[in-house]
């Protein structure tokens, strides 16, 4: 199963260090592979140096792509988590 | 020949208060030329083995340092640590690596340096400064790896003699972390942030910190003691025996004032010829609360309602409000509280404004002006403060009135708001005290005009001044000239609280020179009767008011008000702060 998913960043600080170590924690266990795509990169989500790079702020849109049997499920985690800003 | 070590002062940028003595530890953070090797096709798999070790020997170690933080409760620092932790676990630094090793058939050292290089270049390109900061924790989790390939004893600050004063190029969130408050008695940085990881362990462990000191004409060999002063942000290398004397007996005085001061919470804040004044805390959240009854504060004469909702991504339902005030009116213990309406625009937004970048912020649509334009949010934020009115002594403040209009204006949606409550049969308190800030000089000069149609006033110092002499003191440029004790706005403080006092209504001084023990004095004997200080500064704001009678303070505004420059009415008041509270050498330097 491949998802595709846009996002929102809505946290005020955007996607720093915090925020990414939430997300490669998330998919510590995910079994699919998921990648984040921003300004025409595409990096591999489990890696928090690439999300790091990404340098993605406050308002940028993110196309989540999810791949795997478990896609579905962690594709909705991932959604509610920049929904919630992180919890920021 | 003998060493003439000469007193030598460096001016720097205070990130952390505070004064200590030391001896310099220099910890430098060179990058060592890394030999590469080749390696033989059958010791390849030695090599990768050697490297995930070194991998693994880091996170223990990271853990170490977290667990060590948690302990402390420095929670911010162990966040950060727990992030190395899983840039310890990013297949770019596992997988990517070990693959590179049998690739290239080098060694591992050589190939690690030169991707992680890679990985801090990219970051260098970044244009954001913030996420730019984030490679200094690459940084640090490639020395660590490093050290351990090359099997050589880390530098590491919780190793070193105590006392030492640490000077570096710039520190990282673990060098931090690592160190033993007990032996580093400050920091002294070339570079480095208010921001920086380092800057925020630093602040929640109370080391002091100076950054942005030029050590290139310093001659290490030389230097053999040093004093930090995070009050100034001055270091000074090689003291003479005089000046360290007086710093030493400074500390020692500091940190006995500051322990007498809390243990006077129940004496009432009174100059000593019996004249009251009100001291109350500015609270932003509601855990405040309990630090603001703990040194005995008498109310909150400001609550900024915006900073719960910050994070929000709209403006929060009446509903919404109405819960977080009603929790915050329960826990006054019938206490006072003035809530304010939200301050938004200018430096604080809520997420959902995407209204265009305004190119002179402070001066654009902000605080009322905006809440006036958004009516029914500003309807919805009244009705919930008016709601919780009959449970505790709420009063309400609009933020950052210019005009007359204004004032009348927000007090229409509020009458309006009222009336509808009143229909839908909401129990309502019958009178509901209004009150306006002044904080834009135009608000000052008709401060007469406003005093007849409110409650009382509040005057917001920080805005006053900025906007007074038109500096915007987060502009390096012109911060200098950022001054709170320029004569215009003594003046316009003056003119505000006469007026005030004229038409029998309170006025409250709030922002930063409340909070400034040698202020204290001259806003008495200007005629303010009461201040409004974070709550930490209630102990020593007290203090200050039991220190000085209304007569020296009615003498020292008349002096004051004579003087034509900012610089000699800081040292006026400075002075007389020395005379009547000599102990206090926070202040006093």
């Amino acid at each position: 199963m491949k998802l595709t998913q846009k996002v929102q960043v809505k946290n005020e600080m955007g996607i720093h260090t915090r925020p990414a170590t939430v997300i490669v924690k998330l998919l510590q266990n995910a079994k699919c592979n998921v990648s984040f795509t921003y300004k025409r990169e595409t990096i591999n989500a489990k890696s928090i140096l690439s999300i790091l790079m990404l340098a993605a702020t406050q308002h940028s849109r993110i196309t989540i792509t999810a791949e795997g049997e478990d896609a579905d499920e962690v594709m909705q985690k991932l959604i509610s988590a920049f929904e919630r800003g992180f919890e920021e | 020949m003998s060493v003439q070590t000469q007193e030598l002062r460096l001016q720097g940028e205070p990130i952390c208060r505070g004064v200590a003595i030391g001896a310099p530890l220099f910890f430098t953070l060179k990058d060592e030329l890394i030999p590469e090797v080749s390696i033989q096709k059958q010791d390849i798999d030695r090599e990768v083995q050697r490297y995930i070790r070194a991998l693994t020997r880091s996170r223990n170690d990271v853990k170490k340092l977290k667990k060590k933080l948690l302990n402390e409760k420095i929670d911010e620092g162990a966040e950060i640590l727990e992030a190395h932790l899983e840039m310890l676990h990013d297949p770019l630094l596992t997988n990517q690596v070990e693959k590179a090793i049998r690739r290239k058939c080098k060694n591992a050292e050589s190939v690690f340096q030169t991707m992680i290089d890679q990985y801090l270049k990219k970051f260098k390109t970044i244009a954001d400064p913030f996420f730019r900061d984030r490679m200094k924790d690459i940084q640090d989790i490639k020395r660590r790896i490093i050290s351990h390939l090359r099997n050589s004893a880390q530098v590491s600050l919780a190793e070193i003699p105590s006392g030492s004063v640490v000077f570096s190029g710039d520190l990282t969130a673990s060098d931090t972390a690592e160190a033993n408050t007990e032996a580093v008695s400050a920091f002294v940085t070339e570079r480095g942030g208010a921001t920086s990881h380092a800057a925020i362990v630093a602040k929640a462990k109370g080391i002091p910190y100076v950054t942005n000191v030029n050590l290139e004409q310093l001659d290490l060999s030389k230097v053999k003691q040093v004093i930090v002063d995070g009050r100034t942000g001055e270091v000074i290398v090689n003291p003479s025996l005089e000046t360290e004397k007086r710093y030493q007996t400074m500390q020692k005085q500091l940190v006995s004032h500051m322990e007498k001061l809390k243990t006077q919470a129940s004496f009432p804040v009174e100059t000593y010829d019996g004249y009251k004044i009100l001291l109350s805390a500015n609270v932003d959240m509601e855990h405040e609360l309990e630090m603001l009854h703990r040194h005995g504060g008498c109310g909150v004469g400001l609550f900024r309602s915006e900073h719960i909702f910050l994070k929000n991504e709209c403006f929060p339902t009446e509903e919404e409000q109405y819960k977080i005030y009603r929790s915050l009116v329960s826990k006054m213990k019938g206490l006072p509280i003035v809530i304010r309406t939200f301050d938004i625009g200018g430096d604080k937004f809520l997420n959902h404004q995407q209204t265009p970048l305004e190119g002179n912020p402070f001066l654009g649509c902000r605080a009322i002006r905006l809440l006036l334009r958004e009516q029914d949010h500003f309807k919805a934020q009244l009705r919930a403060i008016l709601r919780v009115s009959l449970e505790g002594d709420v009063s309400i403040m609009f933020p950052m009135i210019s005009s007359l209009s204004e004032l009348i204006e927000s007090k229409r949606i509020l009458k309006k708001a009222y009336d509808e409550l009143k229909e839908e049969g909401v129990p309502l308190k019958k009178e509901i005290r209004v009150g306006c800030m002044v904080e834009v000089p135009s608000a000052a000069v008709v401060a007469d005009l406003l005093a007849k149609e409110c409650d009382f006033l509040s005057i917001g110092t920080n805005d006053l001044v900025q906007y007074s002499l038109a500096v915007d003191r987060t502009n390096h440029a012109v911060n200098g000239l950022y001054s709170s004790t320029d004569p215009s706005v003594i003046r316009l403080i003056k003119l505000v609280v006469t007026e005030a006092n004229r038409h029998s209504i309170p006025v409250t001084v709030c922002g930063e020179i409340a909070a400034d023990p040698r202020f204290t004095t001259l806003l008495l004997g200007l005629g303010v009767h009461e201040l409004s200080v974070a709550s930490r500064y209630i102990p020593t704001i007290r203090h200050a008011v039991r220190s000085t009678s209304i007569i020296e303070a009615s003498h020292l505004a008349e002096e004051v008000l004579k003087l034509m420059h900012a610089s000699e009415i800081e040292e006026l008041i400075t002075t007389a702060y020395r005379e009547n509270v000599p102990e206090d050498c926070f202040y006093n330097i």
